[in-house]
């Protein structure tokens, strides 16, 4: 792998304001490996930023219960959503002459998490600063932020499966349809063999109280 | 083995201190006189808090030596504290002293010479100076008595093309203002109370409440035909359940809803209450599915904006500021002192309550504690504006009970007057208003930059100054390295 020069690193931010290009570049002339590093590199941050905001942000824009603050959770609610998105979408494209492979629908995911990142840090400091008639920036810019994510993950999408507009939007609706029955079949499976494994074990304690 | 015993013994200990950390850092309460109360947190979290109140003594009608009360509906206090005590079963009024001796009992009036009964009465209200009025629901009207018991006036079948012609008026509560206006609360009208003017002459309606129904229900009725709705029970509003009337004219009223269950009604009939508190002042937010929701009998307004309301499901009485802060809670269902069966009506009797229980005939009759004083006195000082004596009060709350979040705004609020800016954010944290600390912080933020203006300016011209020389070195330095290379090149 090789190391990850100055360029590497210029290449994220390039990416989320010339998105047509940087999406091509990334499906087509990038190495897989150094991608892939600066996605997990992406979402690492993405969670530190969502930790970081839940305990540092100012007063007059959040106020969080402080029993419900759990860094680990954080982590979880980034990796997993992501996971799923990038699960359910493989799975539909397959079906939907998509030309994205797994590691790409990932890594493109991941790029477009970064505005989420670029913009809610600055603002975890800024917000102590704030009073609550600024804080109406705050609302603004991180909405701004979450409206630039999706256009990102759109032009991602289209880029990485080669899909007309059209057909990209249908595909990221059906994905969180996808996504849904994946909770489901998830959900389902978990209690199946909670229920096998309390079975057994009941079984296993009749016989030993028998014996 | 005895190394052993030892060895258990150091783990119960252990075990007890951890156990004792736990409960310490649950929530820091100094019991006053042992009695506790709760408290609802920010997060809607049951705490714990000293109690407020303490019930002191009970009345009932052969304690006071007028014969068992029968299932009394009614009290009222008046300012020179002369209790009125309406027994609906007995069909009369009982006045007692601030002492609870009786002053004299009024079961009869003359009318045109004919003497005249009351008949189950279920409310009653008197003026300031003394002018009783009785909503005589039996006989169908609100009977008017002046200060000797003679009788004033008799309102009784209103006449409006606003009802309908088979209407019977049957008055349940009474309040009148200051200019003599009569506001009834009548059973089986949904369109609110109804206004009588000085001379008894219906005027109007005011304050309907709002009709709710449920989504499903409507749903149904959207699916059925003409024939079929009019087989349904139509939606109409709930009916009021009490009312007060507060100094100021305005009309305090209950409601049997889930929401918004407590009105400040203004002259228009426009709920004016202010819902600034942690939770919208409804009594109970946290119940069990059987406890059931609060449902509210009567509500009594004191100074300073301060009102309380009684919850009949649990038999409590809760007390909030005119911001709508839970201020404490008391009272409760059981057969102690200090509980009720059948609680039907509350009253102020100077800074103590009387709860009057319709089931037993009791008036049950509540003393401040401490506590209770500390946090009545600071509301009053805080009402007047007497900013010093309310700090120093709200701090002595919270010595009581670092759980009375409210309190700590009271703190701020003293300190940014004061203009201790940051330490007014600090308090203001401690009660969750971000309100009032976007306001202190505000004024901090601007005392803070006026005190370092030229340091900052100083700083960023420093930095300007900089930025410029390193530019102009890097393009010095480069100019240089061009110049060798070509030199190298030739």
């Amino acid at each position: 792998m090789p190391p990850l020069s100055r360029e590497q690193f210029k290449f994220p931010f390039y990416l989320i304001v010339h998105p047509y290009n940087g999406y091509w570049e990334l499906k087509y002339d990038r190495s897989r490996r150094s991608s892939l590093a600066l996605s997990f590199v992406i979402l690492f941050f993405l969670a530190v930023t969502n930790i970081l905001q839940n305990e540092y942000s100012g007063f007059a824009v959040r106020i969080v219960n402080p029993d419900s603050i759990n860094s680990i959770m954080e982590i979880v609610y980034v990796f997993v959503p992501v996971l799923f998105w990038c699960v359910a979408n493989w799975s539909l494209t397959t079906l939907m002459d998509g030309e994205g492979k797994f590691a790409e629908i990932f890594a493109s995911t991941c790029f477009a998490m970064i505005p989420l990142v670029l913009v809610n840090f600055p603002w975890i400091w800024l917000s102590n600063v704030i009073s609550m008639q600024e804080a109406a920036f705050y609302r603004f810019s991180s909405h701004a932020a979450v409206l630039w994510s999706l256009y990102l993950l759109f032009v991602g999408n289209m880029t990485v499966h080669q899909f007309t507009p059209l057909k990209t939007v249908w595909t990221m609706l059906l994905t969180v349809v996808a996504m849904g029955f994946l909770a489901f079949l998830g959900l389902l499976f978990f209690s199946l063999v909670q229920q096998i494994v309390a079975f057994v074990a009941t079984l296993y304690q009749e016989i030993d109280l028998r014996r | 083995m005895l190394n052993r015993l030892r060895r258990a013994g150091m783990y119960v200990i252990t075990a007890a201190v951890c156990l004792l950390g736990m409960g310490a850092g649950g929530s820091a309460v100094r019991a006053d006189a042992g009695d506790t109360s709760y408290q609802y947190s920010y997060w809607g979290e049951t705490v714990a808090s000293p109690a407020a109140y303490l019930a002191e003594t009970i009345w009932n009608g052969e304690r006071l030596g007028v014969g068992a009360f029968k299932a009394p509906s009614d009290m009222h206090v008046t300012a020179d504290r002369q209790i009125y005590v309406l027994d609906t079963g007995h069909h009369r009024v009982v006045v007692l002293d601030q002492e609870f001796k009786p002053v004299r009992i009024i079961d009869s009036f003359d009318r045109d010479g004919q003497p005249e009964t009351f008949n189950n009465p279920q409310g009653l209200f008197v003026t300031d100076d003394k002018h009783l009025y009785v909503a005589d629901t039996g006989n169908l009207r609100v009977v008017h008595l002046d200060p000797d018991g003679k009788l004033v006036q008799v309102v009784d079948s209103p006449q409006s093309e606003l009802l309908q012609a088979n209407f019977q008026f049957q008055p349940v509560r009474v309040v009148v203002d200051k200019a003599r206006r009569i506001y009834v609360m009548a059973a089986g009208v949904f369109d609110g109370f109804m206004e009588f003017s000085a001379d008894g002459a219906f005027t109007s309606f005011i304050g309907a409440n709002r009709v709710s129904f449920h989504p499903i229900d409507y749903f149904w009725k959207m699916l059925s035909t003409r024939a079929q709705r009019s087989q349904m029970v139509m939606f109409t509003p709930t009916e009021f359940t009490n009312l007060d009337i507060d100094a100021e004219g305005f009309i305090y009223a209950t409601n049997g809803e889930s929401r918004d269950s407590v009105k400040k009604l203004n002259a228009r009939g426009n709920d004016i209450l202010r819902r600034n508190g942690y939770f919208p002042p409804e009594g109970d937010i946290r119940f069990t599915i059987t406890g059931g929701p609060t449902r509210l009998v009567d509500i009594d307004v004191g100074d300073s904006e301060m009102y309380s309301i009684l919850d009949a499901s649990k038999g409590r009485v809760f007390t909030y500021n005119g911001d709508g802060y839970l201020l404490y809670v008391f009272g409760g269902l059981g057969h102690q002192l200090g509980k009720f069966d059948t609680p039907a009506a509350i009253e102020r009797l100077g800074d103590d309550f009387l709860v009057l229980d319709k089931a037993l005939g009791e008036v049950t009759v509540f003393r401040t504690t401490d506590y209770g004083r500390t946090i009545n006195e600071a509301v009053r000082s805080y009402d007047r504006g007497d900013d010093e004596k309310a700090d120093r009060l709200f701090r002595k709350t919270v010595n009581d009970n670092a759980n009375m979040e409210f309190a700590y705004a009271g703190i701020g609020k003293a300190l940014l007057r004061k203009g201790e800016y940051a330490e007014a954010m600090k308090y203001f944290k401690l009660s969750m208003d971000q309100r009032n600390y976007s306001k202190a912080f505000l004024l901090y933020r601007k005392q803070v930059l006026r005190e370092r203006f030229p340091a900052i300016l100083t700083g960023i011209v420093v930095l300007a100054a900089c930025a410029f020389l390193w530019r102009k070195y890097r393009r010095m330095r480069r100019g240089k390295k061009v110049a060798a290379t070509q030199q190298r090149a030739v």
